[in-house]
């Protein structure tokens, strides 16, 4: 199944999924099936809290069936989505204490299901994720960060565990590249799916322009949502749009070079293909060689994300991401 | 796109005390109660009282006010829960539009609150 000589591998989440699977169209058993028979494989991944109910607790039975499935198929485990449930109770985070216990709980469900490693998220913060370090290895399960926009390497935040890695020096600690922070355009897809619910094109012109600015995301949003209050659009028009500055950002392809040795591995974002097969958002001919060069040995899972505004099949979107990461890495690789 | 899935196909149903509603959480994964708010519920256009609906989850019925203290009940995101709405009665058969808006704080995004309301004409079972 290797597209290429490169240590760079293909795979899927079934998070690019969540239509069918929302809507009872496949169940979990038959999106693993289809994945193998299409061959959108061999890696697979899967978020915990939605394709396993009473997850991180995970039966024996269920272990026992979900490997049995796994082995059958052929496909490969890549990683498991777990998640920084600090606000379960929304007036009063957990504690440091609570938040490794919480965290050391999906760490042993990854384990128990044969998952090599574990996508976490930031605000589980660098003391938490430094104290499972030595539960990460006893299990033999690596913990990697997801950088995803508007974060990217440099961001003070990722900074944050980039030095507590430096610390920790444990091997089981590393990074996931979310290629939506590395971003060249807001996906056509989405700016469609708000033109059918009214939203003015002279608001979406305004957005774009705040958008392609230098500077931090979060601030340049702001100064988008007072000036489009100064031009007396809509509020519910102008709000629509606001996430277009934390679902993708600008940050350079290039900038994931400085932590390529600890990248365990990725996440191919991607929305739309324009008639060259080429995705618009994120220019992966740009992107794919630096990780090619930069000798990445791992798993990219196409992570299809335009079913937050589209119904758009998962599988004929992953298929083409398929083709032309294919096609990107063969032309490295020659 | 969840903006349509919180109101199920075919998700209204006549009972002994009015009416019940089958809704899904409008999210990828599945959340504690304690994040999600039913935060109104309209038949034929008019807002239905608060007191007047329950909601169900695995054949547990509370009061909208109690999902919050539920920091440990899960919503699996697969499964339908169940509004019961009291003294609105709807005949079997009959046409009706039926909104429900539920709002959730993803509880891994600090500041998030997500509002999503479905709107659609169902017929009665």
């Amino acid at each position: 199944m290797a597209a290429n000589d490169s240590g760079l591998k293909l795979g899927t989440t079934l998070y690019s999924m969540t239509p069918a699977f929302h809507g009872r169209e496949y169940t979990f058993e038959q999106l693993v099936r289809k994945v193998a028979a299409e061959g959108i494989g061999p890696g697979l991944e899967v978020v915990g809290f939605q394709s396993i109910k009473g997850f991180p607790t995970i039966t024996d039975e269920y272990a026992d069936w979900f490997k049995g499935l796994i082995a059958e198929t052929g496909l490969t485990l890549s990683c498991l989505g777990i998640n920084a449930d600090l606000r379960i109770d929304p007036d009063k985070p957990m504690s440091d204490d609570e938040s490794v216990e919480y965290h050391a709980r999906q760490l042993e469900a990854a384990a128990k299901l044969g998952f090599p490693l574990v996508r976490y998220q930031y605000p589980a913060g660098p003391d938490v994720i430094g104290r499972l370090a030595p539960l990460a290895e006893k299990l033999g399960v690596k913990m990697g960060l997801e950088i995803h926009a508007p974060h990217h390497p440099n961001h003070p935040d990722v900074i944050a565990f980039r030095e507590m890695y430096e610390r920790v020096g444990s091997p089981m600690l590393g990074f996931i590249p979310d290629f939506g922070a590395t971003a060249r355009a807001v996906p056509p897809s989405f700016f469609d799916a708000q033109r059918a619910n009214g939203v003015p094109e002279d608001l979406i012109t305004l957005a774009q322009e705040f958008w392609v600015e230098e500077g931090e995301p979060y601030q340049r949003r702001d100064r988008y949502i007072a000036a489009a209050r100064a031009r007396g659009f809509q509020d519910r028009h102008i709000m629509s749009l606001v996430i277009i500055f934390g679902l993708f950002s600008r940050a350079a392809p290039e900038s994931w070079a400085e932590i390529m040795h600890q990248v365990i591995h990725i996440h191919g974002k991607f929305f739309d293909f324009d008639e060259n097969g080429d995705e618009i958002a994120v220019d992966y001919a740009r992107v794919l060689p630096v990780f090619v060069e930069g000798g990445y040995d791992g798993f990219m899972s196409s992570e299809y994300e335009g079913h937050m505004w589209t119904d758009a099949d998962g599988f004929d979107k992953i298929r083409r991401h398929h083709a032309m990461a294919r096609r990107i890495l063969e032309g490295v690789a020659a | 796109m969840m903006e349509h899935r919180v109101v199920s196909d075919n998700g209204l149903a006549s009972s002994p005390e009015g009416c019940v509603i089958d809704i899904r959480l409008p999210w990828y994964r599945s959340l504690p109660l304690s994040v999600v708010q039913i935060d109104e519920v309209q038949i034929d256009g008019e807002v239905i009282d608060k007191d007047k609906v329950t909601f169900e989850l695995e054949g547990e019925r509370m009061p909208l006010s109690e999902l919050r203290p539920k920091t440990g009940t899960v919503w699996y995101v697969l499964d339908s829960a169940f509004l019961h709405i009291d003294g609105i009665d709807v005949a079997k058969g009959s046409e009706h539009e039926v909104a429900v808006t539920v709002s959730f704080r993803p509880p891994y995004i600090a500041g998030l609150n997500r509002i999503v309301k479905t709107t659609k004409t169902l017929s009665a079972n």
